[in-house]
């Protein structure tokens, strides 16, 4: 379905929200229209007739696609609207299951059981890897159910996730790590896709309406 | 003139001189600079977004001739920006006119 503009500020307005989300829209509708209008006021004030008063009221606004370019650096686009929306899928889905929260606890005990098992044996180069598993999965599972609220946690939360990602993987792979360098990117865009949408929102939310996400 | 970079300190020093909306901070500065700083307004308001994001302005609604329009503050933090900006610009400025009129 294409959309269909009536007037030429209409369709202005239409290529300058292009993928912004439905908020972000009707914020920037709003502010267009309140700006126009008040061009064209003064055009007509000044003598000016109301054809030639639009469209230079018009012109005075640019580029739809260089705002519509500027406007998605500042307000949220409609994927990261998506993300916000959808991105606390653990809270949900601990919210209608609480054993899930226990599990998603345990999991990084198995690893860590391991580690033990293997320092008991006198194996403690090979066990480290375990535990860094282990310390990685408790990084990424337990994130949710840990007090981070500010800022600064969330900072550091997250620096200490990284590292352990990429500890866990340059232990795994050894001094082949960037050989394989391909084969962990690959089994890692999805975080990395995900930390550079929040990066994005981050810088476009103030912080008192970050949810529990944005600091993770 | 392209002045690219400037814009969100122009924005600040129109609003430290008083709360505005957004058309008639592009007709102040358009106005200070007597016509030579003209910039398209349709870039005015991602400008304002940043700022707001940055905590340096405020929003408000505000009322005028019957309408209510948002309108924008500049912040504690946004004054000392302006403060710094000023003081980079008048260095910047001083260091550019010295090599032109070496020239």
């Amino acid at each position: 379905m294409t959309a269909r503009f009536d007037t030429p500020l209409d369709s202005w307005i239409g290529r300058a929200t292009c993928d912004l989300s439905l908020d972000s829209a009707a914020q920037v509708r709003a502010e267009i229209v309140e700006h126009f209008e008040s061009a064209r006021e003064t055009a007509i004030v000044a003598g000016t007739n109301a054809a030639d008063a639009d469209r230079a009221a018009l012109a005075a606004l640019g580029d739809a696609r260089a705002a519509n370019c500027q406007y998605r650096k500042v307000l949220l686009t409609s994927a990261e609207a998506k993300m916000l929306r959808e991105g606390n899928w653990e809270a949900r889905a601990v919210c209608a299951r609480p054993w899930l929260k226990t599990l998603m606890q345990a999991v990084p005990a198995i690893p860590l059981a391991v580690t033990f098992v293997m320092l008991s044996r006198g194996e403690a180069a090979a066990a480290r890897l375990p535990f860094l598993a282990s310390l990685a999965l408790f990084m990424f599972l337990a994130g949710p159910f840990l007090p981070v609220y500010t800022p600064w946690r969330g900072r550091v939360y997250r620096a200490a996730k990284w590292a352990a990602l990429i500890a866990v993987f340059v232990l795994a792979f050894g001094a082949d790590s960037l050989k394989y360098f391909w084969l962990i990117a690959s089994c890692l865009w999805i975080p990395i896709w995900t930390e550079a949408t929040r990066m994005s929102i981050r810088r476009k939310l103030p912080v008192a309406q970050w949810p529990k996400q944005l600091y993770l | 003139m392209n002045f690219k970079g400037t814009l969100p300190t122009l924005i600040l020093q129109a609003l430290a001189e008083e709360p505005s909306h957004g058309y008639r901070i592009a007709q102040r500065i358009k106005a200070r600079s007597k016509g030579v700083l003209d910039f398209k307004e349709g870039t005015l308001y991602p400008a304002l977004h940043k700022l707001e994001n940055e905590g340096l302005v405020a929003s408000y609604e505000g009322v005028e001739q019957g309408r209510t329009r948002r309108c924008y503050r500049i912040t504690k933090s946004g004054k000392a920006v302006l403060t710094k900006d000023r003081s980079e610009w008048r260095e910047l400025s001083r260091a550019v006119t010295l090599i032109l009129e070496e020239a």
